[in-house]
């Protein structure tokens, strides 16, 4: 079965949302980057979306993903809209952002109750969290906790097949 | 002169040569305000979109060969929201009502625009 399907990429500020969509982007992707006038640890930050298409196991897929902050918050509601399903991305080394990552989760999970699964970045920092403490502290199912690197297309790509084994199991 | 007192000085230059502009902002690129002449309730939310509309604005002038990003013009039947591209620090937004002039809009605005990319 190979009909598009729409997925949003979302989550914090410096989660990896944009690396992730530019690492799996199958031909050209769009960002909407723009420099970053506050101290957010990066230069650039993303003011409306990312937007690329990628295939994943002969599925393919149109990828949406939203700013991190807050005052972006519309868009988390714009981009939402007619996804089947969502990839809710949260550093592992920041749990100072994750009630940030619960907000977002729940708003998203609010305008519609998709299929989801938690990609957690940033493993390889020293005080790193587990992708299931992170999905608990979410109040998330555990086992759609994936940890991964967004840089790695090998990688990156495990949090999506994870998705659809997740929406196959609805379908 | 402090920068935002020059800006908001603008803002205000502005007023007084269109009295028909009901609110004026300017935004960082990144979506944080910087200074308006209007609700300071709506300022940040106004100033997040703004940025927002500039941003997906850029990426649609490029994809389809527009060149250089300038302007977004969004019209409702009471009124018009126009962004102005100010340098690459910023971004002017202005609120007319529907019957006004929108050539002499552009005109006093992308002036505006011109001193405020000086300034930033």
């Amino acid at each position: 079965m190979n009909t598009p399907l729409k997925i949003v990429v979302t989550g914090p500020v410096g989660a990896g949302k944009s690396t992730l969509i530019r690492t799996l982007a199958k031909g050209g992707y769009v960002d909407t980057d723009a420099r970053a006038t506050e101290a957010i640890g990066k230069a650039t930050t993303t003011v409306a979306m990312d937007h690329a298409v990628m295939d994943v196991g002969g599925t393919t897929l149109h990828v949406f993903g939203t700013p991190g902050q807050e005052r972006f918050d519309y868009m988390w509601e714009i981009l939402a809209e007619g996804a089947l399903g969502t990839v809710l991305l949260a550093r592992a080394d920041r749990p100072g952002d994750l009630p940030k990552a619960r907000q977002i989760f729940e708003f998203i999970l609010s305008q519609s109750e998709v299929p989801y699964v938690i990609g957690v970045t940033h493993l390889d920092a020293e005080e790193a969290w587990a992708p299931e403490e992170i999905a608990l502290f979410l109040r998330a199912d555990p086992t759609l906790a994936v940890g991964f690197d967004p840089r790695d297309p090998k990688d990156a790509i495990r949090p999506f097949v994870r998705l659809l084994d997740a929406l196959d199991g609805k379908r | 002169m402090t920068k935002q007192d020059q800006i908001t000085q603008l803002l205000e230059a502005l007023k007084r040569s269109l009295p028909e502009v009901r609110e004026a902002m300017v935004a960082s690129p990144d979506g944080l305000p910087i200074a308006t002449l209007g609700s300071q309730d709506t300022a940040a939310r106004i100033a997040a979109m703004a940025a927002t509309a500039l941003g997906l604005g850029r990426r649609i002038a490029q994809t389809t060969q527009l060149g250089n990003m300038k302007e977004v013009v969004v019209r409702g039947d009471q009124g018009y929201f126009v962004i102005y591209q100010a340098g690459d620090k910023g971004v002017l937004g202005v609120t007319v009502p529907a019957d006004a002039n929108l050539g002499l809009l552009h005109l006093e605005a992308r002036e505006v625009a011109r001193a405020l990319a000086d300034i930033l």
